[in-house]
């Protein structure tokens, strides 16, 4: 009998905890509504300091709480943000710039040319080891013309300066707001003049934006904003076909394909301005111009595109993407295995008698690096490169690359949301920056020359002329243009950046 | 009685300083020996070799190791665990905010271990003897066989995506706030008066805490019944019969009692195991705990936050296993005899 009682009042318990569980809402809520929307994303903010980590992954959030001084339009083109209008001078030792006059942070205060040396010169001076303090290394000053007007002076041309204005790191913060507390107060809330408010933010798991009423330029139309951090993709995909996000990105191709044919959702699979590639060393088994060759001739980069991204990234011949101001679209490398064989006899190879090469490859900082680096190994195997491949974590690149310890070859992504050539082959192949480990007289000269090319045409075909003789010796070993993956509601649109950008104040429920 | 659990907490304590000082040695070296520069990752990509020297001797990584530790281990004691590589903030701080997820999480997966542990420990000794017991026991070692993280998809797929009745990202709806009062979700919920965000919690830590729960319960259940067996063999058990006591109260009355005292040992260690089953489970659930953070520490190469995550596991082991010792003692008068 006793235990009968314990069993009924416990049942009495469960039913009741239940009933309760039940009466405050449904257990898995409606989440779309006209004015809300859940997008699952795969990382979160290394910190709501938007000046100090130049982390691409992040650019949308910070793009929908700060804003940057100039903007880019779907196509990828330089526009008028917080700068109205700017000149970078002939000698690119200097740009003057006009802000808006109608711009607010959040809390209430104007946006100022203040604001905009502070973010620009005063922080990075401040040791703070801010990553933009690396960007904005050529300035010297910001001359203050009045509250809406001032000179940038740098030391040494800087003509990328406008677009830098648009990229990593380049998010205009509020002086008085951030003097008046500790750095840590102001990541606890962080205030920018964007058009969303950050409402609410959880470390790994949700960052609220709400928007902006008081934003000066054209108001979101989803007033509420969750971002879910959602790492693992196929969480991602879960959550997208259980109605749990109204849109996420990256998921893996097979999936988006799979959404596609069921049609309940719509799938994108959108090449962006991410290049895939192979970075070569000059030196050790590569310091042999055929070998190199020979591993570029023998990728089937086709291949590579079908078989992990579905045809939808598109083969590169040079370190720059179709649409973007660098790309040669009638230069082609071609995949030719007789060749890469041909090339390393002359040097005494063959597939009885390969050559022994190092290939690093990340594993899972882009999609499929791994198994493309499989891929890539059995190509190679096929001509007579006999390929040691070693897995490396991307935090040990730059530390390995400055040791010089990184192998003949190392699978790498590189993104450059701008377009432009000196983000992609410029500081691809720059032997004073950390990324590439490729160290040689000849390349690096023409690179740096490049650097201080203050007119833009001049540039441009120095950039393409540069890229073209990159390839041709072997210095550079482009694969694929990437793609970003977008699985969403069929109501729910988005504007569709070039550079693979999903920006919540674009987010518009039809 | 509680003069002894109580000394028996003082000797732990005092037997967890050199433990802690010994993991706290090796876990220092051990990631001073992996081929990473926290010096250079501290920096942008793009830093000056002089720039990166000027940092490592700031961060003192010019010194000998020995050297290194003790200035770890004096700003570590005064709640100092430098600042994280990747985040910018300090690390001792990010711990103590994601510490609370996992610990709610790790004691929800406990609770739900044991009620299925015990209840299918109990069921299958019912079962000793008769058809069913075969395809009971090869039930028990088919659970025993899942890892966690894959139970973690598997629920996620049936009860997440094919019934659609249950949440599993995040900690509580998008639509609602999370308070913060001691970083216990629920209890937080409950002091603020939100039981929609309290109803909204349990219903997200559902999921992932039977995921845990069901990775560990097979050990318990198993370990239970073979308890039960043994049990089964003493004197008392006949005697209890021959009292004429029904076989549920032999049963419930006197052999659950004696044989949970294993039981209850294999629990202590399996929370242990289970707290750090949580890192994958919290990644599948984008459940913002500690596990999830030390991932992300892990796959940065963030050194000083595995450093501070990793002395924190061991410490809340330690606690752990002190009071699943001092629980024996409350339970085994045998040990309470000075």
């Amino acid at each position: 009998m006793a235990l009968n009682l314990q069993r009924r009042a416990f049942l009495k318990t469960v039913m009741g905890t239940a009933a309760a569980i039940s009466a405050s809402g449904p257990l898995v809520p409606a989440y779309a509504a006209s004015d809300a929307a859940t997008i699952g994303w795969p990382n979160d903010v290394p910190t709501w300091d938007p000046n100090q980590r130049f982390t691409p992954d992040a650019q949308p959030i910070f793009k929908a709480v700060y804003d940057q001084p100039l903007d880019q339009d779907p196509q990828l083109k330089l526009i008028p943000h917080l700068i109205k209008a700017w000149n970078l001078a002939p000698d690119a030792l200097s740009m003057a710039v006009e802000l808006r006059d109608d711009v607010t942070f959040h809390n209430g205060d104007k946006l100022t040319t203040e604001d905009f040396r502070y973010t620009f010169l005063e922080r990075n001076k401040s040791g703070l080891k801010l990553d933009i303090a690396n960007s904005m290394r050529k300035v010297q000053d910001i001359v203050i013309e009045s509250p809406t007007k001032a000179t940038m002076k740098f030391n040494s041309p800087a003509p990328t300066m406008p677009q830098w204005m648009a990229f990593l790191g380049s998010y205009v913060v509020p002086k008085k707001y951030m003097e008046s507390q500790s750095l840590d107060n102001f990541l606890k809330k962080p205030i920018g003049s964007g058009p969303y408010k950050l409402a609410e933010y959880e470390l790994n798991s949700r960052i609220v934006l709400e928007r902006n009423d008081n934003y000066w330029g054209p108001k979101a139309k989803v007033a509420r904003v969750t971002i879910e951090i959602i790492k693992d993709p196929s969480a991602r995909v879960a959550a997208i076909q259980s109605g749990q996000a109204d849109l996420t990105v990256n998921v893996p191709v097979r999936e988006v394909e799979r959404f596609q044919s069921e049609g309940a959702l719509a799938g994108e699979i959108n090449p962006i301005t991410r290049v895939i590639l192979v970075h070569a060393r000059a030196d050790l088994a590569f310091a042999d111009k055929n070998v190199r060759l020979a591993a570029h001739h023998a990728i089937d980069k086709a291949a590579l595109s079908k078989a992990f991204y579905g045809g939808a990234a598109v083969p590169l011949s040079v370190l720059a993407t179709p649409g973007t101001p660098g790309y040669l679209p009638d230069f082609t490398f071609k995949y030719d295995p007789a060749l890469a064989k041909e090339l390393l006899g002359k040097s005494n190879f063959s597939p009885a008698n390969p050559v022994k090469i190092g290939f690093a490859t990340t594993n899972g900082q882009f999609p499929n690096d791994y198994d493309i680096a499989r891929a890539i190994v059995q190509m190679w195997k096929q001509v007579g490169i006999d390929a040691d491949l070693q897995v490396i974590e991307y935090a040990k690149y730059f530390e390995l690359n400055r040791g010089a310890k990184l192998p003949e070859a190392t699978l790498y992504s590189w993104d450059n949301a701008t377009g432009d050539p000196e983000i992609f082959s410029g500081y691809q192949l720059n032997p004073k920056m950390p990324f590439s480990p490729w160290k040689d007289e000849d390349i690096g000269n023409r690179v740096l020359a490049l650097f201080n090319v203050a007119d833009y045409e001049k540039r441009i075909a120095g950039y393409k002329e540069l890229e073209r003789y990159a390839v041709e010796n072997g210095a550079s070993i482009p694969l694929l243009q990437s793609v970003v993956t977008v699985v969403r509601k069929k109501d729910l649109t988005y504007t569709r950046y070039g550079n693979g950008w999903v920006l919540p104040q674009t987010l518009q429920w039809s | 009685m509680i003069a002894i659990v109580l000394a028996l907490i003082a000797r732990r304590l005092l037997a967890a300083i050199p433990i802690l000082l010994v993991v706290s040695a090796l876990l220092f070296c051990a990631l001073r020996l992996l081929p990473v520069d926290p010096a250079a990752m501290s920096l942008p990509p793009n830093a000056t070799i002089e720039e990166i020297e000027t940092k490592r001797h700031e961060m003192g990584l010019d010194r000998p190791l020995p050297e290194q530790y003790v200035i770890w281990l004096k700003g570590a004691l005064h709640g100092d665990f430098g600042r994280s590589i990747a985040l910018r903030r300090d690390a001792g701080s990010l711990v103590a905010n994601t510490l609370p997820v996992t610990i709610q999480l790790a004691v929800a997966a406990m609770i739900l271990a044991a009620v299925l542990g015990i209840g299918g420990g109990l069921l299958l000794f019912h079962l000793r003897g008769t058809l069913l017991e075969a395809v009971a026991d090869f039930v028990s070692i088919l659970l025993l066989s899942i890892p966690e993280f894959l139970w973690g998809l598997i629920l996620l797929f049936v009860f997440g995506v094919t019934l659609r009745v249950l949440p599993f990202t995040g900690e509580v709806a998008p639509n609602l706030p999370i308070p913060h009062v001691t970083d216990f979700l629920l209890l937080d919920s409950l002091i603020v008066g939100r039981f929609d965000v309290f109803a909204s919690a349990i219903a997200h830590l559902i999921l992932p805490a039977l995921a845990l729960g069901l990775a560990f319960s097979p050990a318990i259940m198993r370990v239970l019944r073979s308890s039960l067996f043994d049990v089964y063999h003493e004197d008392y058990i006949q005697q209890a019969r021959l009292r004429g006591l029904s076989e549920r109260q032999v049963l419930l009355g006197h052999a659950f009692k004696n044989a949970s005292l294993p039981t209850l040992t294999l629990a202590g260690v399996q929370f242990g195991i289970l707290f750090s089953g949580t890192l994958l489970v919290e990644v599948i659930y984008s459940y913002p705990g500690m596990g999830n953070l030390m991932v992300d520490a892990v796959r940065n190469a963030d050194l000083p936050l595995i450093q501070a995550i990793g002395l924190t596991y061991c410490v809340v082991v330690l606690i752990i296993n002190t009071m699943v010792d001092s629980l024996y003692v409350v339970l085994n008068p045998k040990l309470r005899v000075r």
